[in-house]
């Protein structure tokens, strides 16, 4: 019977963990994580502050669902020993466990750039994991200014989860636009506006330099160009950072991430595997290697890294980014290179009010799509973007909203029949 | 399993699936009270197309479904015993990341997703119950109901 020791139990986690069961009934399944938590839904927290979803429905998998699937799961297990040549693991508490395969899945952790009279306060938090957002609702209350630094995803939805929370909430961003990593620089602008207008003040090309507090509590901050502004709690979401600490101490190869093999997932140590944020990605829309840190690719990655765990011959097929959001009913939808410009790509624009339709091609293949008020169907492009279908045997203008009459009547059928496509 | 299959020579665009998938989603059940005091109501099967051509495209309850694949939250799920995929609306935060991956435009927008459920507990789906030209069958298709 083969052992699986799986680190992290988050979206690579809990695939990894469900995959292997189903490919190997009998082998022992264990996870560790040093979260207190069973695994819930990260992305979720956002909503868990602002009382959208409750304590209860923001774990992934009932409780249940472990013992019945043999899954053992062990919270509050941070490891902090790997040894590759014994095949243990250590945890802080010195608990220790072994394997024959053993699955990476420690995504991602906090960036936090020192930042003069912030460290050690106690009204500063990050907004990764569902510890913060406990702490950061208990926090919040009408009286209070909230700073958020960082104008990415996780920023972003802690500003939104603040916004009926709080006296105020202001963004500070560095770079000169909002949620670099899913927006093109003209959605950008238009989400920009939409986000100023339900609430959330925000200075760009700015960063905060220091903090003043009384006590151990901060009560303003000084931004770069001078400006201060009141601040009862400051939460700080510069970036992410791939978790490698234990790959690197075991000497796996990583270069940012953890490197692994991209259709297998397997690292340099062949009984290692990695998935989800923590390792390096390589793009399948330009082969460029990255981090992609969105939960579908993750999900996707642990599930391959399971499959080859338990000596199935499955690869990763498909690899780039999807993601979809709200804020406040503004619906966005990207995928694959949306910052992608000039020879060889070329771009097909449309842009009506609040509505805003962009489409990347490239050798008349779709190759990416920044969506605005306009995500009906979306998955229509994503499937062209993921089967690189030639352009030219499509139905009809590309640029209305996508249905199953872009395809003959031929293919049509044959998808809707086949319940998948290639 | 069982799956609604759509025969596109058949189709006359007349629409009447969407609104009897609407009545049947709806809480009075009745076409006209659906009609006017649930406007918030979607289908969640589509007529693409024209008199010239149409088709109708509802969730394929796929054997591995991209949208459970994707979904950030747990909300989506494939019943294992049943195979019909489904969205608990409690945990959805209507983000529509599985609507960004459906190859095939099943996912409707709402406050949560809202998709085809095959009208669990009835015995044939309301779509191809009232479909008067007998363009919507349901019928076994095989494939695995495991998650
Ligand atoms: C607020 C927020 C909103 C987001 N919104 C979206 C979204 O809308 N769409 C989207 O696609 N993505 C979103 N993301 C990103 C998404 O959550 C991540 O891509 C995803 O969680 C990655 O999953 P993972 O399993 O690789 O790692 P993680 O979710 O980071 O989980 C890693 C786990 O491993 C544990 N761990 C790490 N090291 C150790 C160790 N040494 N011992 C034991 N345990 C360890 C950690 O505690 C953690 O629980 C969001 C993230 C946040 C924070």
């Amino acid at each position: 019977m083969r052992s699986y020791l799986i680190i992290g139990a988050s979206a690579a986690g809990l695939s990894a963990a469900q995959e292997l069961r189903a490919a190997d009934p009998q082998g022992k399944i264990t996870v560790l994580t040093a979260e207190e938590y069973l695994p819930y839904s990260r992305p979720s927290i956002s909503y868990y502050l602002k009382s959208k979803v409750s304590e209860e429905d923001i774990y992934l998998r009932p409780a249940e669902f472990y013992s019945e699937k043999k899954i053992d799961v062990f919270t509050g297990a941070r490891v902090t020993g790997l040894d590759p040549a014994a095949k243990t693991v250590t945890t802080a508490d010195g608990r220790q466990f072994s394997y024959d395969k053993l699955c990476l899945a420690t995504g991602s952790h906090p960036f936090v750039p020192p930042t003069e009279g912030v460290e050690g306060k106690e009204n500063v938090v990050t907004f990764l994991d569902f510890a913060s957002a406990k702490r950061l609702k208990e926090m919040a209350s009408p009286e209070k200014h909230a700073v958020v630094i960082g104008a990415g995803l996780i920023g972003m939805k802690a500003a939104e989860g603040l916004v009926k929370l709080c006296k105020s909430v202001t963004v500070v961003e560095l770079a000169e636009s909002v949620l670099p990593s899913i927006l093109d620089a003209n959605s950008a602008v238009m989400v920009k506006e939409h986000l100023e207008e339900n609430g959330i003040s925000i200075l760009l090309g700015n960063t905060v330099t220091r903090a003043d507090s009384q006590g151990d509590t901060i009560t303003s901050v000084e931004l770069k160009n001078g400006e201060k502004l009141p601040c009862d709690l400051l939460v700080m979401a510069v970036g992410v950072r791939p978790e490698t600490a234990l790959a690197e101490k075991a000497g796996l190869r990583v270069e940012r991430g953890i490197t692994v093999d991209p259709e297998t997932m397997q690292t340099s140590d062949p009984d290692i595997y990695a998935a989800g944020d923590c390792v390096t990605s390589v793009d399948m829309l330009d082969g460029s290697k990255k981090i992609i840190a969105l939960w579908p690719n993750a999900v996707q990655q642990g599930k391959i890294a399971a499959r080859q765990m338990a000596g199935k011959a499955d690869r990763l097929t498909e690899n780039f980014s999807v993601n979809a959001i709200d804020f406040f009913g503004l619906r966005i939808c990207t995928c694959g290179l949306i910052h992608a410009a000039g020879d060889p790509y070329r771009e097909l624009v449309r842009r009506e009010g609040s509505v805003y339709k962009r489409l990347i091609v490239k050798e008349n293949k779709l190759v990416g799509f920044v969506l605005i008020n306009c995500i009906e169907n979306a998955g229509i492009y994503t499937a062209l973007i993921r089967s690189g279908t030639d352009l030219s045997t499509l139905q009809g203008d590309l640029m209305d909203m996508p249905t199953m009459l872009l395809y003959s009547e031929a293919e049509r059928t044959s998808l809707l029949l086949g319940g998948e496509p290639a | 399993m069982k799956k609604v299959i759509a025969k596109e020579n058949l189709c006359l665009n007349c629409r009447l699936c969407e609104v009897y998938c609407k009545t049947a989603h709806s809480k009075s059940k009745d076409p006209l009270r659906a009609y006017l005091n649930e406007p918030e109501l979607q289908s969640r099967i589509t007529v693409c197309g024209d008199n010239q051509k149409s088709v109708a495209v509802q969730c394929r309850h796929c054997d591995n479904p991209k949208c459970v694949e994707a979904c950030i939250t747990g909300a989506m799920q494939k019943d294992p015993v049943t195979g019909v995929v489904t969205c608990d609306a409690e945990k959805c935060i209507g983000c529509m990341t599985c609507l960004a991956v459906c190859p095939f435009g099943c996912i409707k927008i709402g406050e949560t997703a809202v998709k085809c459920d095959l009208c669990q507990g009835e015995e044939e789906p309301a779509c191809v119950k009232n479909c008067p030209n007998r363009a919507l069958v349901y019928l076994e298709m095989g494939g695995k109901a495991d998650a």
